[in-house]
């Protein structure tokens, strides 16, 4: 019986496209098991968000996304007043003479409060994926809020009180080391770093993502990407840039790389000004390298 | 939700409690939650394959980037050690023994060292009321200390470096009680009171929060200064609160968790250990360059201050070098090169790296005696020279 529900897990990331090694099944498996926040950090564009969203589909709910950004504080987090439609109420209960007291109540109450994304998470009849992303955008205070949420699955309003999560969501949180979490933060998650993949795990994810690439395409594609990160770029490509790329020649309806093709299409790669002049420097050794490997595979 | 924790106390939970330990004592920061998760994970898993179980556990115990890399030398380890206690188990206690009486014998040692680590506001005071009696030790070379002066230098460097670590700004913020009448804020929250003060507020000047990044050689051309250094970081180290330290030879380590967590002694003695090219060759370029990579988004913004104690013989390529320092100098509110060598009279910067590098340093400060580096220290209070 445990075996089958790991193996559930490793068949749901399969069924849904997405191909990782057995340490990021395992981590998904444990954190929806011990119903665990799992921060999940990487270079860019390695599948991190994508974790939530294959999620959210293997288990049939909605994904709550909240992007994080400098300055995000808990009214666009976690919830807010609705103060022009508060006013408006007033203003038309004064016309009726109704009782202060009781016009006080109505005012705080669930109608006149905007839920945002974290408070919408924890509320929602079903159980829902929460997708925090890009955490260390945020301010560390902001960190700070969020801790009520992960540890005890409450949010406190002072108004009303504390409103306790009718069903736990499944919360990702994703990072790309712009500045380092806090220890708080940490302790309350599970931890998962992905790196980028090795040369058949991404030729595998080509081939998934974009079936129609030519086999020894897919091949040349991924051998020069791997020579690509291993010079020290200023904007590392990741995944997604791959698969953009086999999607853009593909399109082409190229079977093969050569010198021109790549130094046409070498934008959909490289999002840098820099990177881009160096690497078409490069770029015949950097082909030469690729070639000799995929003669050898 | 949670069901009881612990399901059945067997041998296998008891090792797992041990390899929390044993990970706490590397570094990790797990505390009663995470091992009773771990134990908790141990009922879902397959028992089939032992992999699975390490994974888990992984996936439980590991909360950086960091520690992820390092578990499955650790768990080796782990086990290693379990098989070999329980192979003989009273020899193992026996030279636990010795080797505590060992560790005891060093730390009286440093004993003296320790104490002024902890030392309290009215001592530090009087410390510095004695500061001139021991003036000619400032301008003594470090080559020529002997432990005593070395130890009472140290206790002064932390005093300078505490003074730099908490500086007022300009900026102010709301306070209590005491400070300044804030008058701005008065009147605005006297204004629903209908405009008459019957509140007063108050602000203070708000402490400048320094972060500070330590890069420091220890390859071989370094050596005999290498040990004063690491004096150095750990004093500084002790005084601010953000503070990243990385040491490099031929690659570079960070050793900020160790300084941290550790006394002097131990502290060094885990570096030189954990640093495999301790006192071998240098490639100043490619440490820096590593450094920019991996931590250069999280650590380096424009409150950051970067200091780097090197002599600046470099055996990589400039190119690199270069590339490293500018990111560096761009990324960072200001650098400071602390050069040992510079003290010499003789001195220009001949080395080659050092030559490459110089364009990207706001200051370039000898660090061969104590009244030097309390210059360098100066230093780093004053804005970036923008003419640069």
């Amino acid at each position: 019986m445990k075996n089958n529900e790991l193996r559930k897990v490793q068949e749901m990331l399969r069924n849904q496209g997405y191909i990782g090694d057995e340490g990021i099944a395992m981590s998904i498996f444990l954190a929806m098991k011990l119903e665990k926040p799992l921060l999940v950090e990487g270079p860019a564009g390695v599948g991190k968000t994508e974790i939530a969203k294959v999620m959210a589909k293997a288990l049939n709910t909605d994904l709550i996304r909240l992007q994080c950004y400098e300055g995000l504080d808990s009214t666009h987090a976690l919830y807010e007043w609705n103060y022009q439609h508060q006013l408006l109420y007033l203003k038309m209960q004064e016309q009726k003479g109704q009782d202060i007291k009781d016009l006080e109540e109505t005012i705080f109450s669930d109608k006149f409060l905007l839920k945002r994304p974290v408070l919408q998470a924890i509320t929602q009849t079903a159980k829902t994926v929460l997708l925090i992303d890009e955490i260390d955008r945020a301010d560390e205070e902001f960190e700070s809020f969020l801790l009520e949420v992960l540890s005890d699955w409450q949010v406190t309003i002072p108004e009303i009180g504390t409103i306790k999560a009718t069903h736990r969501p499944q919360i990702i949180l994703t990072g790309n080391r712009t500045r380092e979490l806090s220890e708080a933060l940490r302790r309350r998650c599970l931890y998962l770093w992905i790196d980028y993949p090795s040369f058949e795990k991404e030729l595998a994810i080509v081939k998934t993502k974009v079936p129609e690439v030519d086999d020894k395409l897919g091949r040349q594609i991924c051998a020069f990407m791997r020579e690509l990160r291993q010079m020290k770029l200023e904007k590392t490509p990741g995944i997604s840039e791959t698969i953009d790329w086999a999607r853009a020649l593909a399109t082409l309806h190229l079977t093969h790389l050569d010198n021109q093709t790549v130094a046409d299409t070498l934008g959909v790669v490289l999002k840098d000004w820099q990177d881009m002049r160096r690497t078409q420097e490069a770029l015949s050794e950097l082909l030469e390298k690729t070639g000799v490997t995929s003669r050898l595979v | 939700m949670r069901p009881t924790l612990i399901p059945t106390q067997t041998a296998l939970s008891g090792n797992i409690v041990l390899l929390c330990r044993f990970l706490r004592n590397k570094g990790f920061s797990l505390g009663i939650a995470e091992e009773a998760d771990a134990l908790q994970v141990l009922t879902y898993l397959p028992i089939e394959k032992e992999i699975y179980f390490k994974q888990a556990l992984k996936a439980v115990l590991v909360k950086t980037n960091d520690q992820q890399n390092k578990f499955d030398e650790y768990y080796a380890e782990f086990w290693d050690q379990l098989k070999k206690s329980a192979d003989s188990k009273t020899k193992e206690v026996k030279e636990e023994k010795n080797k505590k009486s060992e560790t005891q014998q060093k730390e009286a040692q440093f004993e003296s060292l320790k104490s002024w680590l902890n030392l309290n506001p009215s001592e530090e005071e009087m410390e510095v009321a004695s500061y001139s009696e021991i003036e000619v030790l400032t301008k003594k070379n470090f080559l020529d200390l002997s432990t005593e002066e070395m130890q009472l230098m140290m206790r002064l460097l932390q005093l300078l470096a505490r003074k730099i670590a908490h500086r007022k700004s300009r900026l102010k913020k709301a306070a209590k009680k005491h400070g300044d009448l804030d008058l701005k804020q008065t009147i605005r929250t006297n204004m629903r009171k209908g405009g008459e003060i019957q509140q007063l507020r108050y602000s203070v000047k708000k402490e400048k929060k320094l972060k500070l990044v330590l890069l420091c050689d220890v390859s071989r051309s370094m050596d005999l200064y290498s040990r004063f250094f690491v004096h150095l970081i750990y004093a500084f180290q002790n005084a601010y609160d953000k503070i990243e330290t990385f040491v490099f030879s031929t690659a570079l380590h960070r050793v900020t968790e160790i300084l941290d967590n550790n006394e002097f002694d131990k502290a060094y003695e885990i570096i030189s250990d954990r640093v495999p090219h301790w006192s071998g060759g240098t490639t100043i370029g490619t440490c820096l360059f590593d450094f920019t990579q991996e931590y250069g988004y999280g650590m380096l913004d424009k409150k950051t201050i970067v200091l780097i104690l090197s002599d600046g013989w470099d055996t990589g390529k400039p190119e690199v070098m270069k590339e490293a320092m500018r990111t560096i100098y761009k990324k960072s509110k200001k650098v400071l090169w602390l050069n040992p060598l510079a003290g010499n009279l003789n001195f220009s910067p001949e080395a080659m790296g050092m030559k490459t590098a110089l364009p990207y340093i706001d200051v370039l400060a000898p660090a061969h005696n104590l009244e030097s580096l309390k210059l360098a220290m100066q230093l780093l209070q004053k804005r970036r020279n923008l003419s640069n």
